[in-house]
């Protein structure tokens, strides 16, 4: 499956709910950056590449799409969602 | 078995009883050569201490109350009510391991090295309580490899209780690689788990375990003794005090004080001026605590409380002066250069983001940090903050920015290209340093 289609699958069927926030591990991140790109209200990058991410629940059903993708597109599973 | 059963009619010890009751004096490095204050062995501690109650079943809920209403906390800075650890650990059921951690990777650090060597039996009372509280049957002596003295001590207690025919619950010695974060608690629950001696990123840190796993209770070595003290005495003769490792140019006093010393006075009793003057600022805590100038630093007590009030913690009990004569601003780039290279190198902002700051740190404290390379620093700082999987690279930022705060006139000094006229020289240990 390419990464698109992971992407595409992970879309949401319902909007953004409760506490939910995307939560990083950072022992696992190795820095790959394809997150910020598909998660930019979410994700900023620091000065060596590794994403920070916001620590406040997602907002909108929008907010959780960005989540949904960048989960499905790390290719180190750092990311996922909480709550 | 006469001298045990003569001992046991002993009564309990009714005034109290404080942890060392005097100070120990040990190199600057490494523990061998530890004085002042005598080993206890068996007999001794009994007699001082008294014979430890059980805590299994119905007695488990009384220990938790003592542990509550002496408000025991944790040695890791932040200070983490023990109560509250061990009913969280409780909430998973009965059968946790428990650990008695006494890595102590702060290399200035010696007090838990003191415990484990001279008082290892109220170390161990205190474990096999907490065992008992847990319904363990796996209690485990974290040391870190190197720590001969300490391994050597408690292996003659545990054979000594076994001989003396106490029921105590199987415990194990494991000894963890010599490194900062070795005594690091989710790493110590990842060794036990069969993974490497490497910090983890936990989601809940009410369960640090695995999924699946069994639950596991970590505790610092001095935490355990003071609970040692609770199941020999009782919460009534129970004194709230602290141990603190005073570090000087050619040896290290552990003493304990209580909440009405003030660190001037600690200072006064344990620090041997390399000039005749008093110091200019401490580290207190460790290496990833805090720098205080001394003019505060002289009148604060060594309460919890009250350093919290100040953004100050006892954290692992290092207290580390720094002569008039030294720079502060050299002494903490060498210690952010050493805490850059102790990270675990599992974390981006750890492994890069460190060491960029340690050589900012560097170019500070050689007066050749550029108006580009300030901004820079500043910037770093604030994106590793809060970015680790462990709190190491928080540590050593802490460190650095109340150097930039307490040192703040080294700070413009040095960034004018001058450097302090203060001869250059290693004021607090490094491993590898001479």
């Amino acid at each position: 499956m390419s990464r698109h289609a992971a992407v595409r699958e992970a879309r949401p069927a319902r909007p953004s709910t409760g506490d939910a926030a995307l939560r990083i591990d950072p022992s696992v991140c190795d820095g790959v950056g394809i997150c910020a790109h598909l998660a930019a209200d979410l994700i900023t990058v620091d000065s060596w590449g590794y994403p920070i991410v916001r620590a406040e629940p997602l907002r909108s059903g929008s907010e959780r799409r960005q989540a949904e993708a960048a989960v499905a597109a790390c290719p180190r599973k750092a990311l996922r969602i909480t709550g | 078995m006469s001298v045990h059963l003569r001992l046991v009619e002993t009564p309990a010890v009714a005034t109290a009883t404080g942890l060392l009751d005097g100070a120990a004096v040990l190199s600057r490095r490494g523990t061998e050569s530890l004085s002042g204050v005598a080993p206890q062995d068996l007999d001794a501690h009994r007699a001082v201490f008294g014979v430890r109650r059980s805590a299994a079943g119905d007695a488990a809920e009384a220990l938790l109350a003592a542990i509550d209403e002496v408000h025991l906390t944790g040695r890791g800075g932040g200070h983490f009510p023990t109560a509250v650890k061990w009913r969280s650990v409780l909430a998973h059921g009965l059968g946790a391991t428990v650990v008695v951690n006494g890595a102590e990777g702060e290399p200035g650090s010696a007090k838990d090295a003191v415990l484990l060597q001279t008082r290892p039996h109220l170390v161990l009372d205190g474990l096999v309580a907490a065992m008992e509280a847990m319904g363990s049957t796996d209690g485990v002596v974290w040391l870190h490899d190197g720590a001969w003295a300490s391994a050597r001590s408690i292996s003659r207690a545990l054979a000594e209780r076994a001989t003396a025919g106490l029921a105590d619950p199987p415990i194990r010695v494991v000894l963890a690689p010599d490194r900062y974060l070795s005594g690091e608690a989710t790493g110590i629950i990842r060794t036990l788990e069969g993974g490497p001696t490497l910090p983890r990123f936990v989601e809940d840190p009410a369960r640090p375990w695995s999924e699946g796993a069994r639950s596991v209770l970590v505790n610092n070595a001095e935490t355990m003794a003071r609970v040692g003290l609770l199941v020999t005495g009782s919460a009534a003769t129970y004194r709230p005090t602290s141990l603190l490792t005073v570090v000087s140019a050619g040896h290290r006093v552990v003493l304990e004080v209580g909440p009405a010393t003030t660190l001037g006075e600690v200072v006064d009793r344990a620090w041997s001026s390399p000039d005749g003057r008093p110091p200019q600022a401490l580290l207190l805590g460790g290496y990833g605590g805090s720098w205080v100038s001394w003019d505060v630093a002289r009148e604060l007590h060594v309460d919890a409380d009250e350093l919290r009030r100040h953004g100050l913690s006892v954290g692992a009990g290092l207290v580390g002066p720094l002569p008039a004569t030294a720079c502060g601003l050299e002494e903490s780039a060498r210690l952010v250069r050493y805490l850059a290279g102790q990270s675990a190198r599992q974390c981006g902002p750890c492994v890069f983001g460190l060491v960029a700051v340690a050589d900012l740190a560097s170019d500070l404290s050689a007066g050749r940090l550029t108006p580009s390379g300030r901004r820079r620093l500043g910037r770093f700082m604030g994106e590793i903050s809060g970015r680790g999987a462990c709190r190491h690279p928080d540590g050593a930022l802490r460190m650095l920015a109340s150097a930039l705060t307490v040192f703040g006139d080294d700070v413009h000094r040095h960034r004018r290209g001058r450097t302090c006229d203060a001869p250059t020289f290693a004021v607090l240990p490094v491993p590898g340093e001479s």
